[in-house]
């Protein structure tokens, strides 16, 4: 083995090196994200700003886009990464993948130059295709639709080739149905219809469907996979609390779409079954809380990777609080009614998209560096620790102050604009303008300062970890030899 | 697999949780398919909660409560033609199309919300149509079209927040408008709540534009 | 028929909501952590976790106005039961997932390949 610390790009499989091209890009677009959130959030606070030049609006969609694109990047590399290692075979296909990344990020280029050059175009079917969808989160163009599901079947190619060449463990199992359910669900929000109701009744089959069911599935996986590699956790374990996982998101996540069905014209039974799902959906986080609890104190937290089984414990908690107490404080359509479509759903998606998917990605980045550095060590006294300790404790703090601001402004929004005021435009600005609302905004920004403050720390730590470290990676025996 | 010995406890067993996801999974999939198809049925346009588009558009729009369901629900009521311009079927569902359209290139949804969903930064333009900002209900089309025409000129409220010109053409603004109109005749279960529509008890029977089109109301509870 | 939230209950509708799941963690926990440390001490704290879900569903049942209509009623006696069961099945699914040849596992040396 050569030097420890050096980066060992050659030693690395085919689904490797593109993995950290995939890892490349996700993290630039967080760094896109984090920077027109900043953006957006400082028009709250000043509207004169870059007004006319990048309105609320175009730093808003670019704040959303890139969030889902690096997640799927960040998801893509992942499984990627451990493609060949589950498998054990070379990837299938991998000069087509190696394109395909080339394809894609091209293809996010160009739609974010349009984004931001181009902004709005007539109203005409043409601008839908060409230049923005005008529909949040999936706003890219229809021509970028039909590129993403042509990227994701030859993603789902080399993935589902490769496990049938190899072998398919569990985990590949269910990533490979997992990976046909994402796509297939992508294709209900291609499709144009003059009826707002049927559009956003269709919009949530992908949001929801993508959001709280197949992501988590996949992330899922990626769980499993980082558990078997940093804790030696024993490999049956893992794969059957993936399958327990499976169905507890699936059979509380899937009709739990009811809860998205209350107000946009669908019947009044959705209030039933969305009710009765949203009491069920937090069973399945809080099992994944104890079983995590459970099987830390089982390996007495003795890992080869610190910095990723602290996010991956940071995982479960996010996904806790961010989806499970968060999203139940506020999804009984008695209380709906008057905090749908105000800041508590901000407050509610910035705390679940970070704490179930960026921490995820952000442990599996870790895992990937790790080997790339020649498998450095990464465990207790790790040199130049303090960055992963204080960019996660940075990027905590920030996102929780964000959180906690938004909830105080929404739960001021809901009752002077939504409650007394019944969601006029006049209401609209008397809740804007509450003293409570502007507090909230000035804290969310300070908040979003620590939080990008975070950031940067957390990028110059994927850059440099490891980089003075001549000890080799920790072994930790595992429980049992890997199926 | 390769792992061959047996789980003494079977419902902690690997091949036991496979087959529940699998079954759960297929389970709940087809309830959703199932109550899929009736929900579309019931949102399709000409139904009892969305309205046909020539019904809306030729109709007056009214929002109020229902004691049996217990929430406002929205009313047709008698004629009241947009534009002063009785539209067939076809005529009402290419100018809807024409201001969905507006509404998606203009990327409406990265600011409002539109039945509650998008971005938080302008107001819900759920019940627009029926929003008392554009003064009386005779001078409320005109106004309409004005603003969305040349929204960077009116005064909206006191934080300084302005909606940028984004070129809406006068065609543009018009559809945006029959849009509009016609999603405040969808009956979304009472979302919002509490709203109170503008007064078109005593609204002129329409065809001729005001003259003056009605200024932007300044929110009068807005705080310093 | 749905009965939206009074005004003067919002912040007891939120306030209650959140304690029952945080509750419900707590509970979990607490029962996960005294079964498998053996302290059971930590048992009676477990089930005052859950006499405080209890009493947040109760208040967020009331404050929400779930017992005015049958389907929330029952509803509401689902998640007492179910949030009460469920722990027990988690620590149960714990054990038993963990407990398949445990002690005469060999020990593998790890490294990622």
């Amino acid at each position: 083995m050569a030097a420890i610390g050096l980066p060992k790009t050659a030693e690395m499989n085919g689904g490797q090196k593109l993995a950290m091209k995939y890892f490349t890009v996700a993290i630039a677009l967080f760094g896109a994200q984090v920077l027109f959130g900043m953006l957006a959030g400082l028009q709250y606070l000043n509207p004169d700003f870059l007004f006319g030049i990048l309105d609320f609006s175009v730093n808003r969609t670019l704040h959303v886009n890139a969030m889902v694109v690096w997640l799927l990047f960040g998801f893509i590399g992942s499984v990627y990464w451990l493609l060949e290692d589950e498998a054990g075979v070379p990837i299938v296909g991998l000069g087509l993948a190696n394109l395909i990344f080339w394809v894609f990020t091209l293809a996010v280029v160009v739609v974010v130059l349009v984004y931001l050059l181009v902004q709005v175009g007539p109203g005409e079917q043409s601008s839908i295709w060409l230049i923005n969808e005008g529909r949040e989160y999936i706003e890219a163009p229809r021509w970028a639709d039909i590129g993403i599901v042509v990227c994701v079947l030859a993603f789902f190619y080399n993935v589902a080739a490769t496990f049938m060449k190899g072998k398919f463990t569990n985990i590949g199992g269910v990533l490979v149905m997992d990976l046909v359910a994402l796509a297939g669900i992508y294709l209900a929000g291609m499709y144009y219809t003059p009826n707002i109701s049927m559009d956003q009744h269709w919009w949530w089959w992908v949001i929801h469907l993508w959001v709280e069911a197949t992501w988590e599935v996949l992330v899922g996986c990626l769980m499993a996979y980082g558990l078997i590699k940093t804790m030696g956790v024993r490999r049956k374990i893992v794969e059957t609390w993936l399958y327990i996982e499976v169905a507890l998101m699936f059979g509380s996540g899937i009709l739990g779409l009811g809860h998205h069905y209350f107000w946009i014209g669908t019947p009044e039974y959705w209030f039933t079954i969305g009710g009765f799902f949203s009491a069920l959906e937090p069973i399945p986080l809080v099992a994944m809380v104890v079983h995590a609890v459970f099987d830390a104190g089982h390996h007495k937290l003795k890992s080869t990777n610190n910095p990723a089984l602290a996010w991956i414990i940071a995982q479960a908690f996010g996904n806790f609080f961010g989806a499970g107490v968060w999203g139940f404080m506020h999804t009984l359509p008695q209380i709906n009614l008057y905090t749908h479509g105000t800041q508590w759903t901000a407050s509610h998606g910035h705390l679940a998209f970070f704490g179930a998917y960026a921490t995820m990605v952000i442990a599996f980045l870790y895992i990937a560096l790790q080997k790339w550095r020649g498998n450095v060590y990464m465990s207790g006294e790790l040199i130049g620790a303090w960055k992963w300790k204080w960019a996660i404790f940075l990027l905590h703090a920030g996102m929780i102050t964000m959180v906690m601001a938004m909830l105080i402004s929404g739960y001021e929004q809901s009752q002077i604009e939504r409650a007394i005021g019944g969601s006029d435009w006049m209401a609209y600005f008397a809740g804007q303008s509450h003293r409570w609302f502007m507090q909230g905004m000035f804290w969310r920004q300070i908040g979003g300062w620590v939080f990008t403050a975070g950031f940067v720390l957390l990028a110059w730590d994927l850059m440099t970890i490891g980089k003075r470290e001549t000890r080799p990676a920790l072994t930790v025996a595992a429980e049992t030899a890997a199926a | 697999m390769s792992e061959t010995h047996t789980q003494a406890l079977w419902w902690a067993s690997e091949s036991f949780w496979r087959k529940m996801a699998i079954w759960v999974t297929a389970g709940s999939f087809v309830v959703l398919i199932f109550l899929t198809f009736d929900t579309v049925k019931q949102i399709t346009a000409g139904t009892k909660r969305v309205p046909a588009y020539a019904n809306a558009l030729n109709h007056r729009i009214d929002y109020v409560f229902d004691e049996q369901r217990n929430f406002q629900v929205p009313v047709i009521g008698v004629e009241e033609p947009l534009f002063g311009k009785i539209l067939t079927e076809e005529e009402a569902e290419a100018l809807v199309s024409h201001g969905k359209l507006t509404t998606q290139a203009k990327n409406c949804m990265a600011c409002h919300t539109l039945l509650g969903n998008g971005s938080y930064y302008a107001p819900d333009l759920t019940k627009s149509w029926l929003d008392q900002t554009w003064g009386s209900s005779a001078a409320r089309e005109q106004a309409m079209v004005d603003f969305l025409m040349h929204p960077e000129l009116a005064a909206h409220n006191s934080l300084g927040r302005r909606m940028p010109n984004l070129g809406i053409t006068e065609d543009e603004a018009r559809a945006t408008v029959a849009f509009l109109k016609w999603m405040s005749s969808i009956d979304t279960n009472g979302f919002p709540a509490n709203f109170k529509p503008i007064d078109q008890t005593d609204a002129a029977p329409v065809a001729a534009p005001a003259a003056v089109p009605a200024p932007a109301v300044e929110p009068a509870s807005a705080q310093p | 028929m749905l009965e939206p939230v009074k005004l003067a209950d919002f912040f007891t509708v939120f306030f209650s909501a959140a304690s029952v799941i945080m509750f419900g963690a707590t509970y979990a926990l607490l029962f996960a952590w005294s079964r498998i440390g053996n302290r059971p001490r930590l048992m009676p704290l477990a089930y005052a976790a859950y006499v405080g879900l209890f009493a947040s569903v109760i208040v967020l049942a009331l404050a929400a106005n779930l017992f005015n209509n049958t389907f929330w009623s029952v509803i509401v006696l689902l998640m007492l039961a179910g949030y009460l069961l469920a722990p027990h099945a988690i620590w149960h699914l714990c054990v038993g997932t963990h407990a398949d040849k445990h002690d005469s596992a060999p020990i593998k040396v790890f490294q990622q390949r």
